[in-house]
């Protein structure tokens, strides 16, 4: 089996070359599960989510400037699960016939925000903040307007587009 | 690099350790033969890696098991490498820990002073089967149900207690949500954790009282070399390329899942894993209340408590195999009966009589109509209509053909369209089906 006595040094590099050839080959199995595991583990979570249009009710049930929150079924695929959740976005008519959608998230921490008819603001309970008709801050913390979100009118039916934003800086940015 | 390691072992006095683990001498020296235990313990290393990264997308209950495995398969980034070494993986073990023990009991390394080491190595073997019957439900399919349902049905044979025992295996009377969280508790968190226990036992032991080495005690003595480096890197050649044979498979055969789980399905015959199918063809012989026991429990059982008492059974010291005829005969002999078996099962299950024109033509015929579109046959095609895999056997050409021609006629209200087919036609495509049984 094994030869002749071979001297010391040589023995030395004769094991090492066996220890290298081994870690190369330990090196190769790691790698070729290590990085699609990495893959594997943070693909999903990269991905952009896609935002379809969801019907928010008749266009023709809108008065003017007077805000009515519309609920919207909000399918949202979660890998495998689908989950789904109702949000009630506010939706303004303005008496010049624009139309406006807002997130009905208070852009300071996030609370639900309503409509005082009162005194014809939108009130968040939480901080204080106040938006007016075209969701401008008028008093309290919030840093920005009230976040519009994007609609189209399908025949009679308005259509939105449900987003969340990041809550507590002057950039909208969508979650 | 060698200063931290210099650091780390000033420290640690990592030094003996490597002493330790590196230079147990291998009587006989160094050779191909005793890789198969290595190849064992790293296929175990890569079943628990990839069986982790599954659970991290995977759902344990019956509404969600098989979207998430359809998930990992289709839409996460190399789900389907992941899902598929995890696979090819576990038949790759059961080769290997067969391999291993065959390459034990040939050696007769289970004898004085090892039998702790066999004893510990057989409880091992049979988690690995445990592994691949809890495994297989996990996905939730058709295949994974109907095998789930016969392989706990043949727990209610056991004599007195079995409706006890399969009321205990499937968490409650029917297989459904509770039967799928314990398999996967037991598939991922109960024998993995007695298995890494096991393995350490069994690689104590083996340090314990080192390893056989040759039958022959003058070579064994002749040559005693230590296990790094030779014996390591051979280890590692092996276990690198069946490594990369598991890694081509994965990428070369993929396997998709049948149809979801359907447990109102009533035409859904399932088979095994491949490594089942020998045990699966041998269960036909058992047949009736008085047999069938005996296949389904008194055998397995007599098996399995015959290897674990095997070093108790066959007391002789005597390890050269020439000096144990009977040993060999009956390891032979076991051998001859399993791949028997599986030849059987594998050519019933797969080939067709190719002599005959008629069946080829069939054959065709059957890919050319899309039958599969509404017909399974061993798994294959949709499960609309019934499954054609045994229908040889309960039907006969005449009720075949007048079928094929009239559907609703002979079975009332079946959806199945007419087929205008000419005579030789009707003929191929019952003798095709006729070959199914």
């Amino acid at each position: 089996m094994r030869g002749p006595h071979t001297p010391a040094a040589e023995e030395t590099t004769r094991r090492q070359f066996f220890g290298r050839l081994t870690a190369l080959m330990a090196a190769a199995i790691s790698a070729t599960l290590a990085v699609p595991a990495v893959g594997y583990f943070i693909g999903p979570a990269l991905r952009r989510k896609t935002v379809g249009w969801l019907n928010a009710g008749a266009v023709s049930a809108l008065e003017p400037d007077l805000p009515v929150q519309r609920e919207v079924v909000v399918g949202t695929q979660e890998g495998w699960f689908t989950a789904r959740t109702t949000k009630g976005v506010w939706v303004v008519k303005r008496a010049t016939g624009e139309i406006r959608i807002y997130n009905p998230h208070c852009t300071h921490l996030g609370c639900a925000y309503a409509w005082n008819p009162a005194a014809r603001q939108f009130q968040c309970p939480c901080h204080g903040g106040v938006y007016d008709l075209d969701g401008r801050v008028i008093a309290g913390p919030p840093p920005r307007p009230l976040d519009a979100l994007d609609y189209r009118i399908e025949g009679e039916q308005l259509e939105i587009r449900y987003e969340d934003f990041k809550s507590g800086t002057h950039q909208k940015s969508p979650l | 690099m060698r200063a931290l390691w210099g650091w780390i072992d000033s420290r640690l006095k990592l030094g003996s350790v490597r002493h330790l683990l590196l230079d147990e001498p291998i009587p006989g020296g160094a050779s191909w033969v005793y890789v198969f235990g290595s190849i064992t313990l790293f296929f175990f290393v890569l079943q628990l890696v990839t069986g982790i990264l599954l659970t991290v997308y995977y759902a344990p209950t019956p509404d969600h098991a098989y979207d998430s495995v359809q998930y990992i398969e289709h839409q996460v980034t190399l789900g389907w490498f992941i899902r598929g070494l995890h696979h090819w993986g576990a038949s790759a073990m059961v080769v290997a820990i067969g391999l291993h023990m065959l390459q034990v009991y040939l050696y007769g390394a289970y004898k004085p002073p090892r039998e702790l080491m066999w004893m510990a190595g057989v409880v091992l073997f049979i988690l690995v089967l445990m592994f691949a019957f809890t495994g297989y439900l996990l996905p939730w399919d058709q295949k994974a149900y109907w095998a789930t349902q016969v392989g706990t049905n043949m727990i209610g044979t056991v004599p007195f207690i079995g409706d006890l025992l399969v009321r205990i295996a499937r968490g409650g009377a029917d297989l459904g949500a509770l039967t799928l969280s314990r398999f996967f508790s037991m598939h991922a968190l109960i024998f993995p954790w007695l298995t890494v226990g096991l393995v350490g036992l069994h690689l104590f032991i083996l340090r314990r009282v080192g390893p056989a080495g040759p039958w022959d005690e003058a070579r064994a003595k002749a040559v005693r070399e230590p296990f790094y480096p030779r014996q390591v890197f051979i280890d590692a050649v092996a276990i690198l390329c069946s490594f990369l044979i598991v890694v081509g498979m994965a990428v070369w055969l993929p396997f998709p899942l049948a149809d979801k789980a359907d447990p109102s399905a009533s035409n859904f015959v399932p088979l095994p894993e491949w490594y089942f199918l020998f045990y699966y063809e041998m269960l036909r012989f058992f047949k009736g209340p008085w047999l069938e026991p005996v296949g389904t429990v008194f055998l397995p059982a007599l098996f399995y408590a015959f290897l674990f008492a095997l070093p108790f059974i066959d007391r002789r010291k005597e390890r050269r195999p020439a000096r144990r005829p009977v040993a060999l005969a009956a390891g032979a002999g076991f051998l001859l009966v399993v791949f028997l078996l599986l030849g059987v099962s594998l050519h019933r299950v797969w080939s067709l009589p190719t002599t005959s024109p008629g069946v080829v033509e069939g054959v065709k015929l059957y890919a050319k109509l899309q039958c599969s579109a509404c017909h399974r046959i061993h798994g294959e095609g949709g499960s609309f209509g019934p499954d054609l895999s045994y229908v040889g056997a309960h039907r006969d050409r005449d009720w075949l053909i007048r079928h094929f021609k009239n559907p609703p006629g002979v079975v009332p209200g079946s959806a199945m369209p007419p087929f205008d087919l000419d005579q030789p036609s009707l003929d191929a495509l019952a003798d095709y089906l006729l070959t199914l049984k």
